[in-house]
């Protein structure tokens, strides 16, 4: 007989991800993803002016807000067939990267992190004998026994007063925590220290953007951005030296410490290679447009279908025909009304809340489909498609990636291997690489074509009367994302976004088939079933975001996430 | 020069929630403040936020909160009934984190030593853009509570001669912002 266990954080509307599985000898016999939150926020757009929607789908979620605001633009824009000038291009791009980057050092750090690395081996560990280790794995300069000691210091004072504060909820010492104590603590240091360079990079985004969380400077048709060398107030070249020190640190730090640390972790957890599979459809689509109408990119697009890396199928174009035809969202295990699956230009989000049943409704996500399968997006999805089709710069920064964790840990990866829980951690430390290396390409565009004079960032919308259709896509860091806008009468008639987590965090379709988390826990071997590290392992290997648009603080000291083993 | 931030938490698309950012706005439009106090719609951050209260002497944040109090109840929290909450076991990672940022603020040594969470009861959090009666009902006394803690930590400001214009950019209703005290 199986034994459920549910992981759920209760809070009425700010818990978001919901996991069920059941378990039989000590494996994940079946799972659920769910979301148990109502959204619907889309509608609100209804009737709005489309060239404000980028606006409020920035306040869709708190984490995502500027990849919502670029998704809308485009969308419009490609409703419109309006190009874009080359230096909003370089612009929007700088923005997209430098928040990507921002958002990969803190998923690895400050949100997945802890699920490897045992705080409480930390006291234990040698300063000398970390620096000795750190300095064989990197030459970054702040791998030194003063960093490591000071980190180290921390700890210890924490233990010692009892409180584990931000530690509390740690399954420390579980049995399947496995790394030195030194390697806990040249972790935990890089840790603090990300905190630091993820900061960096957000303050380009801000130096760009005008302003964050929320920037300011986008504008359906390009950017708002004044772009002056020689003025105080407008972009110049004292902003765009700030963005290139920026750029250069935030770089130096996922060169010679985040790919560095995930190879580390997955080079001590090889059977992590092993566990986590899942479904092998992946997509991406094209992204960083070197061109104003969109012709040519810096990150290809495309699909794989069933683990199939030779037969890669390509996306020309970041709104490819393929790609807007094949997309439909299905609710047969959703909270919503509705019988066959809808495309998003004709979606609808009318709720049908039955409360969580196993066989029939169970979440608030829908479930999107891609030719009727289900899809798994993110960084693992973006190295692979790139990878298949011999993409130079993924190729380059993949095989660098694999050889580290070779002569680290002395173990061959193969491409097949990158089909797991491990494989998503390092397809997104080799994605960070390759974004910080394009962010300085693109800085340099950028500067060279306001060089050659070139000031414009900005072309005029016009709307027609009769109903138009568009599709606005981003490979944001969690994969895939794509608004879908109806404009009639210079007036939004519908708007739908399908997000990167609605595809991994998908339920069950009509047929039956998992969804990307649920599937990926099929098999997982659980040392403690009452203490699941290794359902967090693999859930958090996706970075699940679900919406976090609703923001309110509980003071009722009710318990806010619970496990509990029915 | 002073290091605080007054800070409206919330999301704006669902209802009551908004009431942070409404907040922030409200007060940007009708006060001057002295020299390093900082009014801002934070939206809904997660950990992120850590970058917001790091390193800052004092910080204000207006946010909806959810108790059994009656809707457009004004409630007051500080750092340590903030802090007595655990860490969440975080399934989603980018859910809300604000006992999380105090927390691990507070393990590198820059949490804010004063945090002052100025909380509203709230009706409803469906998609909206507005708040509800109740809620709208109580802003002058959330003003109110902002502006005692500022004259507790000795800040200077000033009602503005001439205000700025109430830029509620979201809400479909005509906002009518509360006379201020």
């Amino acid at each position: 007989m199986a034994n459920r266990i549910t992981i759920d954080p209760i809070t009425r509307i700010e818990g978001h991800l919901r996991i069920d599985v059941e378990v039989e000898n000590n494996a994940v016999s079946n799972a659920w993803a769910s979301c148990t939150m109502w959204r619907g926020i889309e509608k609100i757009l209804r009737g709005r002016d489309p060239r404000d929607a980028w606006l409020f789908t920035q306040r869709f979620c708190g984490v995502c807000t500027t990849v919502h605001a670029m998704a809308s633009v485009r969308s419009v824009e490609d409703a419109l067939q309006l190009e874009v000038p080359p230096n909003a291009q370089y612009i929007r791009n700088l923005i997209l990267i430098a928040h990507a980057l921002h958002d990969h050092i803190v998923h690895f750090y400050q949100l997945s992190a802890l699920d490897w690395v045992d705080i409480l081996q930390i006291p234990k560990a040698d300063p000398a004998a970390t620096t000795k280790l750190a300095e064989s794995l990197s030459p970054w300069t702040r791998n030194s026994r003063n960093e490591f000691k000071a980190a180290q210091d921390r700890v210890n004072a924490v233990a010692a007063s009892g409180q584990l504060g931000i530690f509390m909820n740690g399954y420390w010492g579980h049995p399947a925590m496995r790394l030195s104590p030194e390697v806990n603590l040249l972790a935990f240091t890089h840790y603090m220290q990300a905190l630091e360079y993820q900061r960096k990079a957000l303050q380009v985004v801000g130096i760009l953007g005008s302003k964050t969380p929320h920037i300011q400077n986008l504008t359906v048709g390009g950017v708002a951005n004044a772009i002056d060398l020689d003025s105080a107030s407008a972009l110049n070249m004292e902003r765009l030296e700030m963005i290139r020190v920026l750029l250069d640190e935030v770089v130096q730090f996922i060169n010679q410490v985040y790919i560095v640390d995930v190879c580390a972790v997955a080079a001590m957890y090889p059977e992590w290679f092993k566990i986590g599979r899942g479904v092998t459809n992946y997509m991406a689509v094209p992204d960083l447009p070197l061109d104003s109408t969109g012709k040519t990119y810096d990150l290809p697009g495309g699909y794989i279908m069933n683990g199939n890396i030779g037969g890669v199928h390509p996306f020309k174009t970041a709104s490819d025909k393929e790609f807007r035809d094949a997309v439909s969202e299905d609710v047969a295990h959703a909270y919503y009304q509705g019988g066959k699956p809808l495309h998003p230009w004709s979606g609808e989000t009318e709720p049908d809340f039955t409360g969580w049943e196993a066989e029939k409704k169970y979440s608030w996500v829908k479930a999107p489909r891609f030719n009727g399968a289900p899809m798994q997006v993110g960084p693992l999805a973006q190295v692979l498609i790139g990878y298949a089709q011999g993409h130079p710069l993924t190729v380059k920064h993949a095989n660098l990636a694999l050889g580290k964790i070779e002569a680290v840990g002395g173990i061959k990866v193969s491409p097949d291997m990158l089909h797991s829980t491990l494989g998503r951690h390092a397809a997104r430390a080799i994605r960070a690489s390759m974004l910080a290396e394009l962010a300085q390409k693109h800085l340099q565009l950028l500067t060279d074509n306001i060089a050659k004079g070139d000031l414009t960032v900005h072309n005029q919308p016009v709307f027609p009367s009769h109903e138009i259709e568009g599709v606005g896509t981003h490979e944001a860091p969690r994969g895939t994302l794509s608004h879908w806008v109806v404009v009639k009468d210079a007036k939004i008639k519908n708007y739908q976004a399908v997000v990167p987590s609605t595809w991994n965090a998908s339920p069950r379709d009509a047929s039956g088939a998992h969804g990307p988390y649920e599937a990926s826990l099929l098999h997982t071997p659980l040392a403690r079933p009452e203490e699941p590290l290794e359902v967090l392992r693999t859930v958090h290997s996706f970075d699940p975001c679900m919406a976090c648009a609703c923001h309110t603080f509980y003071p009722s000291g009710r318990q806010i996430a619970k496990v509990k083993v029915l | 020069m002073r290091n605080i931030l007054i800070g409206g938490i919330g999301g704006v698309l669902l209802g009551d929630d908004g009431v942070g950012p409404y907040v922030a706005r409200l007060l940007a439009s009708r006060y001057e403040f002295e020299q390093g106090v900082e009014v801002a719609d934070l939206g809904t951050p997660a950990l992120e936020i850590i970058d917001e209260l790091s390193g800052r002497e004092a910080v204000i944040l207006i946010d909806s909160v959810d108790t059994d109090a009656a809707p457009g109840t004004v409630l007051l929290y500080r750092k340590p009934d903030i802090m007595r909450h655990r860490p969440e076991v975080r399934m989603d990672p980018h859910s809300p984190a604000l006992v999380d940022a105090l927390l691990s603020a507070e393990l590198f040594g820059v949490a804010p030593p004063e945090v002052l969470l100025v909380g509203i009861s709230a009706e409803f959090f469906e998609p909206s853009c507005n708040l509800s009666e109740l809620v709208k009902a109580s802003l002058d006394q959330v003003i109110l509570e902002v502006l005692r803690e500022l004259d507790r930590l000795g800040v200077v400001y000033r009602l503005k001669e001439y205000p700025d214009k109430l830029d509620i950019w979201w809400a479909t209703e005509e906002v009518e912002a509360p006379l201020t005290t």
